[in-house]
């Protein structure tokens, strides 16, 4: 096996810190990979996982959703929160 | 016609008794405002994740009804006159996704007829080359 031809070292090493060793890992919107189109108030189970302990919806800079699903899934939460199925806060 | 949700929390102060006979009371309002009832979803007592009006659980009911706008507006409207509806929320179901669900269902079906008769056709098909002139002899 040819060792020669790896990705190029010079590119990556201009970066501090942590990166040099590790590439970030590829994020992709979930919804899209499932091929969901609408995301329902009442799918508590699916919304939790976007709420972290504070309660507030995660950027997508974090959780990789798309625009698209990332706007339908804000207004599903802020909905599911009207009809108590999450909180609007938590401590 | 467009399909709508209307999802209501009830008290939980109420009995068995009168909570089944509200939710006949406002699926009755429903067909008398000429709506049809797609789906009736009752979840039962479940806890709030914050207390309203005092209450920490509630009776979560959801119906889906196509029919006239005016059909929500009863419905919320008897909502607000009894203290039993702690809160409620009616939103319009996208009328795309609707489609989108219908096209998909169709197309499962066609796949599942497709399916069955398809060891007779591949054999016809096999023989006189391709799939367009198969049909071509079927209908002469």
């Amino acid at each position: 096996m040819p060792r020669d031809d790896r990705p190029e070292r010079g590119e990556r090493s201009e970066r501090g810190g942590y990166r040099k060793y590790f590439a970030p890992k590829r994020k992709f919107c979930r919804f899209c990979q499932r091929d969901i189109r609408g995301i329902d108030y009442k799918a508590v189970e699916i919304l939790k996982k976007y709420i972290p302990d504070r309660g507030k919806i995660t950027p997508r800079r974090i959780t990789g959703t798309c625009a698209f699903h990332q706007r339908k899934l804000a207004l599903a939460v802020k909905r599911a929160r009207l009809m108590a199925l999450i909180p609007y806060v938590e401590d | 016609m467009r399909q709508y949700e209307t999802g209501f929390v009830l008290s939980p102060a109420l009995s068995e008794e009168e909570t089944t006979q509200f939710i006949q009371q406002m699926a009755e309002i429903v067909a008398l405002k000429k709506g049809r009832m797609v789906k009736q979803d009752i979840w039962g007592k479940r806890r709030l994740a914050f207390p309203i009006k005092r209450f920490q659980e509630g009776v979560y009911v959801f119906f889906t009804y196509d029919g006239p706008g005016d059909v929500s507006t009863e419905l919320e409207r008897r909502f607000k006159q009894t203290d039993a509806v702690i809160r409620f929320m009616t939103v319009l179901k996208d009328p795309r996704d609707l489609a989108r669900r219908k096209n998909k269902k169709r197309r499962a079906e066609e796949a599942a007829q497709a399916a069955a008769p398809a060891p007779a056709a591949t054999g016809s098909s096999a023989t006189t080359g391709s799939a367009a002139t198969t049909e071509v002899k079927e209908e002469k």
